[in-house]
């Protein structure tokens, strides 16, 4: 068994031999290369510096943030749009609109219980 | 007076990462000067490749540039962290390499002149290390490379790994022994066969 393993094992020798090969092997450090290195640099610096929508959103307050949750422009103006049509609608209804008033709540009636002259109640 | 004025050895690391942070490309410049050919070196003698190494040492950097803003130079030194970031983005890619190629795979070395054949048993020496490096445990793979292949003391390598001395001891024994028994049954192709 002892044989065997002296015949097939690496020795610490052979092991160091193996290592200074390895050792002895060098890159190319090319000009290419270091400028890619620099571009990273710069790139990653830019990116820091640039400002970002969240930052602004921050630094807005309490009426930006609202603002942001209308949905901007185009939420504040629809919702905008609809107030005044309602408000319209208010003020002067369309014809079409009083049927289906109708429809929903019926035509109003005035009734009285007491017969004309006698506003008071006193002829029984 | 800008960095660029100073002599580039009067200035540490960590002091001119803090001042890449603060905008001056000059630091970086610096920096890149010192740092790039060092992490290539490593990336190279455990990968055995320029492009890999060329990429393993650019995204190394990459990170080192977007952590400049958080760097406390009084905790960490910027070649420690280098070394640690490099050797793990090396490990990773050795890793990939043991699950896609197969030790059987390695090209045998041709027939030639005297020095020629030299040079195929040195890049097959290189070679069938970076192989038997990739079916080590990372962590030993790692001990191994910085002990062996950068020439690193041991507090360097525990600093490195953030582990105690005797651990990196244990690591590199451990690692050693196993890239002794993986390395032995190519004992006739690394050109071993007629010693002792």
């Amino acid at each position: 068994m002892k044989m065997t393993n002296d015949k097939h094992d690496m020795n610490d020798f052979d092991l160091d031999e193996v290592f200074a090969a390895a050792r002895r092997a060098e890159p190319v450090l090319s000009d290419d290369f270091m400028a890619r290195i620099l571009a990273d640099a710069a790139m990653v610096h830019e990116e820091r510096s640039a400002p970002t929508v969240p930052t602004s959103v921050e630094t807005g307050g309490f009426l930006t943030m609202l603002w942001s949750m209308l949905g901007g422009w185009a939420g504040t103006g629809g919702l905008a749009a609809a107030a005044v049509a309602g408000l319209w609608i208010g003020i002067a209804p369309p014809d079409a609109l009083s049927v289906i008033d109708e429809a929903i709540w019926g035509t109003s009636v005035d009734l009285s219980v007491f017969t004309s002259g006698d506003i008071l109640g006193v002829e029984g | 007076m800008t960095l660029a004025a100073l002599q580039d050895n009067e200035i540490p690391d960590g002091a001119l990462l803090v001042a890449y942070a603060n905008g001056d490309q000059d630091a970086a410049r610096i920096l890149a000067a010192r740092l790039a050919p060092r992490s290539l070196s490593q990336a190279y003698r455990m990968l055995g490749d320029q492009a890999e190494a060329e990429d393993v040492t650019q995204e190394a950097l990459i990170r080192l540039w977007r952590i400049a803003p958080e760097w406390r130079q009084d905790e960490a030194q910027v070649s420690t962290w280098l070394y640690r970031v490099t050797s793990n983005l090396c490990t990773d890619r050795l890793r990939k390499r043991k699950r896609n190629v197969g030790i059987d795979t390695i090209a045998e070395p041709e027939s030639g002149a005297p020095s020629v054949a030299e040079q195929m048993q040195e890049r097959t020496r290189i070679q069938a290390l970076q192989d038997a490096l990739a079916q080590l445990p990372e962590r030993q793979a790692q001990a191994v490379s910085l002990r062996h292949l950068d020439g690193l003391n041991n507090p360097e390598i525990a600093e490195i790994m953030e582990i105690s001395v005797e651990a990196v001891e244990s690591l590199t024994a451990r690692g050693k022994r196993a890239l002794a028994a993986i390395l032995a049954g190519r004992k006739a192709e690394l050109g071993y066969e007629n010693d002792q």
